[in-house]
């Protein structure tokens, strides 16, 4: 199998904080990966670092075998990278629709003079009104963004990583606050994607949906790796059950 | 001796531009937004002091008059033009901050005349005093102790008492103060009071050093002093007085070098223009990806 | 048509595709820029000079849009690097730098300007019809602009940079298009300007011209193409129309920004469109 994402030492520092120290690990084309760690573990941090969001102290990152180190975030998203971020970031102004829509015209807005040249959007909102459909936000498409409640901006989140085609994407807390019914639904959707062939890197504190999904289960602790591999075998080791204790996170689990 | 006749005047421009930015950048600090205005509570308080005076005949009363009358213009500022509209993005509240200054000042020409007013009696303007031939005048000496006067006092208060104490604490960690029951609406009432005051000191020395209040008094000041507050880290006091200083001795020695190819008053735009492509976070700025 | 009347119709022709222009960067892409006037006066004076020189006025007008686009350009750069609220200070700077050092420059005519600009050879009332057909035509470009994917990338930078980038979207090139686009045309406008006056001084371009541009943008609805020509027209004839107006300007400017911005936010678009909005539902 061939690696879409490697990090080789990937490390940054937030003055005395040491949020991400010295990651290294792999991740093949196809797979399904869940990042788990307590609060502040340095899982976003690390998911902002592959998008690009942030530059790294040190450490490599490679997407699809490239060195993409340098790169900006647009050019890693167009060389096939997606990402949901934790707190929602949805263009308040424009409505849902011209939010999938935007997303979904990549192809168009790869360069200004490009886009200047096109006009017609009518493809692109086909397919962000399927994209809306598939994670449930049919009816909402004509509201603006800013007017929509938590839940649905979640889901609108993950229509928009959809709508870029990505190989790889990074769900930084997919869940967090949709009910019990929709946070199922999610992750209905989430899996339905992972089978079209797209890897998936999930990042939640919701470990019995992440124990359910994932074929495979990254621990962090305190920015490092402390357990990878098979879930249930990963969650019985006792490094990674120590730095769960006390943050009341096995509770939940086995809630 | 020319050269320290140009250290006296940079000084003394430089403590006037401390007196003048050190209210923008707090409410910088404070609130974000880039009070542009500031320069009208300048110009205003410079007017007041010269009306004042004129009709009373004591300068003394004009000060007076001037540093109660700006803070409750300031305050009002802050209510009725910013407080509502805080929650659009900065550049919504510095427009219309904008709008406002360019609407006092031709509210000041129409009230006071295009020439502006002089002083009635101002023998001040006119006093200089010979040390071993560097002159230094009257005004540039109130203007170097007025600011000493102001910046220890300022220190004092916000080092020493509790009303200063949770300012400080409020312009660093809004939250923190807020959770140490400091009342955020009243720290920016003191802010725009104490920055207003401040600003009008400073335009009333200008008056006295000029001998003159026209509109555009603040007007150059006014850009002058956001280009200071960026140049010394958005919402730092110490670097805000700091590049005052520098700006003040700059623009003195300046118009000897450059003064044939620029405009002394673009000086300032160089530093700042020169300082954002080195640093575009500012002197003290964080890093950001 | 008298030749009062040609002389309004022109400058109220230049200041629609100064306003038009502003907004494409200010409004379109969200880069508060209190410095057009740069621009303006950076095509007038290339203009000036090209056409002291040659005479031609293809080459005043090509002078005109290059001198304001490169320097547009290079104020582009700096908007790349700094934050918002730092670039609107920097483009008062670019604007202040600008006067001070066109004011010393003999090549450039210092306080005095450039005067004797040989003129276009279409008369008065030719010149004004070549500055509406040139109106005409930035604003119908503005209008393209802003319905192609450019103006729908253009609105997501100007909202948020980073959830731009995270739908491919490069902040960067998209504001260096928009600085470059909006200050070619306000080069083109300045060079229009040189056509019109055949007079130049740089006290046309000061700071006061770039808040004016900005009143017209924020009171016709910031990102509006049509609300900005409306308050493009409205603000160039109320003055002519009162005289009250014309004598406190400022005053008049500044109190409609002041007000405009504390009751509606959004500008006369905003507001002409919620009422057509509450006519319909009605
Ligand atoms: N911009 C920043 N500046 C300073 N410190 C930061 C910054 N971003 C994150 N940190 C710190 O880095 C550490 C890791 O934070 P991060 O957000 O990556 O954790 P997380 O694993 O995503 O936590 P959570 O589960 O709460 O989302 C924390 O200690 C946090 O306080
Ligand atoms: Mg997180």
């Amino acid at each position: 199998m061939s690696a879409v994402l490697e990090l080789d030492d990937v490390a940054i520092r937030f003055g005395g904080v040491q949020a991400v120290g010295g990651v290294t690990r792999t991740v093949d084309a196809g797979d399904f990966v869940g990042l788990i760690g307590p609060n502040g573990a340095g899982k976003t941090t690390l998911i902002r670092i592959i998008a690009g969001l942030l530059r790294p102290d040190r450490g490599k990152v490679m997407l699809g075998g490239s060195d993409v180190t340098g790169e900006s975030t647009s050019a890693r998203v167009r060389a096939g990278l997606a990402l949901t971020h934790q707190i929602v970031r949805p263009f308040r102004e424009m409505t849902v629709l011209d939010n999938v829509i935007l997303a979904a015209g990549i192809g168009y807005t790869s360069g200004p003079l490009r886009a200047l040249l096109h006009v017609s959007r009518r493809r692109e909102a086909e397919r962000a009104m399927e994209i809306l459909g598939s994670v449930g936000l049919t009816g909402t498409e004509r509201r603006l963004a800013g007017e929509l409640p938590l839940g649905q901006l979640k889901r609108l989140e993950l229509a928009r990583a959809l709508a870029v085609d990505p190989k790889i994407v990074l769900l930084d807390e997919p869940l967090a606050g949709l009910n019990h019914a929709e946070a199922s639904r999610q992750v209905e959707t989430i899996m339905e994607v992972h089978r079209r062939g797209i890897t998936v890197v999930l990042v939640e504190h919701n470990l019995e949906e992440v124990m359910r999904v994932c074929r495979r289960l990254i621990v962090l602790n305190n920015g490092v790796v402390i357990g990878d591999g098979d879930p249930w075998e990963v969650m019985a080791n006792p490094a990674v059950q120590e730095a769960y204790v006390g943050s009341g996170m096995m509770a939940h689990a086995e809630a | 001796m020319y050269y320290i006749d140009l250290a006296v005047t940079g000084v003394s421009f430089g403590c006037m531009y401390a007196m003048m930015s050190v209210g923008l950048t707090l409410v910088y600090g404070l609130l974000r937004i880039l009070h542009v205005a500031h320069a009208a509570v300048f110009a205003l308080g410079a007017y007041v002091v010269v009306l004042v005076a004129n009709a009373t005949g004591s300068i003394a009363l004009g000060f007076l008059a001037a540093v109660i009358v700006t803070p409750l213009f300031g305050i009002a500022i802050y209510r009725l033009l910013y407080e509502p509209l805080l929650r659009y993005r900065p550049d919504v509240p510095m427009i219309a901050s904008v709008g406002l200054l360019v609407l006092m000042q031709d509210a000041f020409r129409i009230m006071f005349g295009e020439q502006g007013v002089t002083f009635r009696q101002n023998a001040l303007s006119f006093t200089t005093f010979d040390f071993h031939g560097v002159t230094i005048s009257a005004v540039q000496i109130a203007l170097i102790v007025t600011a000493a006067v102001v910046f220890a006092g300022l220190h004092l208060f916000t080092t020493r008492t509790r009303t200063g104490l949770g300012w400080r604490a409020t312009v660093s960690r809004p939250k923190i103060a807020a959770s140490f029951g400091v009342d955020p609406v009243k720290v920016r009432y003191l802010n725009f009071a104490i920055g207003s005051a401040l600003a009008a000191v400073a335009g009333g020395l200008v008056a006295l050093l000029n001998n003159l209040v026209d509109p555009s008094i603040g007007f150059v000041v006014s850009y002058k002093a956001l280009a200071i507050i960026v140049l010394g880290g958005l919402g730092s006091v110490r670097g805000t007085l700091v590049a005052s200083l520098v700006l003040g001795l700059v623009e003195a020695y300046g118009t000897i070098f450059i003064g044939a190819w620029l405009d002394r008053d673009a000086i300032a735009f160089l530093a700042l223009i020169v300082l954002l492509m080195i640093r575009p976070q500012g002197f003290t700025g964080a890093r950001t990806a | 048509m008298s030749a009062y009347t040609i002389s309004i119709v022109s400058i109220i022709g230049i200041n629609v595709i100064l306003a038009v222009s502003l907004n494409m960067i200010s409004g379109f892409c969200g880069q508060i820029s209190l410095g057009h006037g740069a621009f303006f006066g950076a095509g007038a004076y290339a203009a000036a000079l090209a056409m002291v020189a040659t005479a031609s006025v293809p080459l005043a007008l090509l002078a005109g849009v290059v001198a304001g686009s490169v320097l547009g350009i290079l104020v582009g750069f700096a908007s790349l690097r700094v934050r918002s609220d730092f670039l609107a200070v920097s483009t008062i700077g670019v604007n202040f730098l600008f006067v001070g050092f066109v004011r010393k420059q003999s090549w450039l005519g210092g306080e005095m300007g450039i005067s004797g600009i040989p003129p276009t050879g279409f008369g008065a009332s030719g010149n004004m019809i070549m500055i509406l057909l040139l109106a005409c035509a930035t604003v119908v470009f503005s209008l393209y602009v802003s319905r192609s994917w450019m103006g729908f990338a253009f609105r997501a930078v100007g909202e948020d940079e980073q959830a731009a980038a995270t739908l491919g979207i490069g902040a960067g090139a998209y504001k260096l298009a928009a600085f470059g686009i909006g200050t070619a045309l306000a080069g083109l406008a300045g060079a229009l300007y040189a056509f019109f006056t055949q007079f130049i001084t740089v006290d046309a371009f000061d700071f006061i011209l770039s808040v004016m541009l900005m009143a017209m943008v924020v009171i016709g609805g910031i990102g509006s193409t049509w609300g900005v020509v409306a308050a493009a027209v409205g603000l160039t004839l109320l003055p002519e129309a009162i005289r009250f107006v014309n004598d406190y300007r400022l005053l008049v400017f500044g109190g409609m920004l002041v007000l405009v911005i504390r009751l509606a936010p959004g500008g006369l678009a905003a507001l002409v469109h919620n009422l057509f909005a509450r006519t319909r539902k009605a």
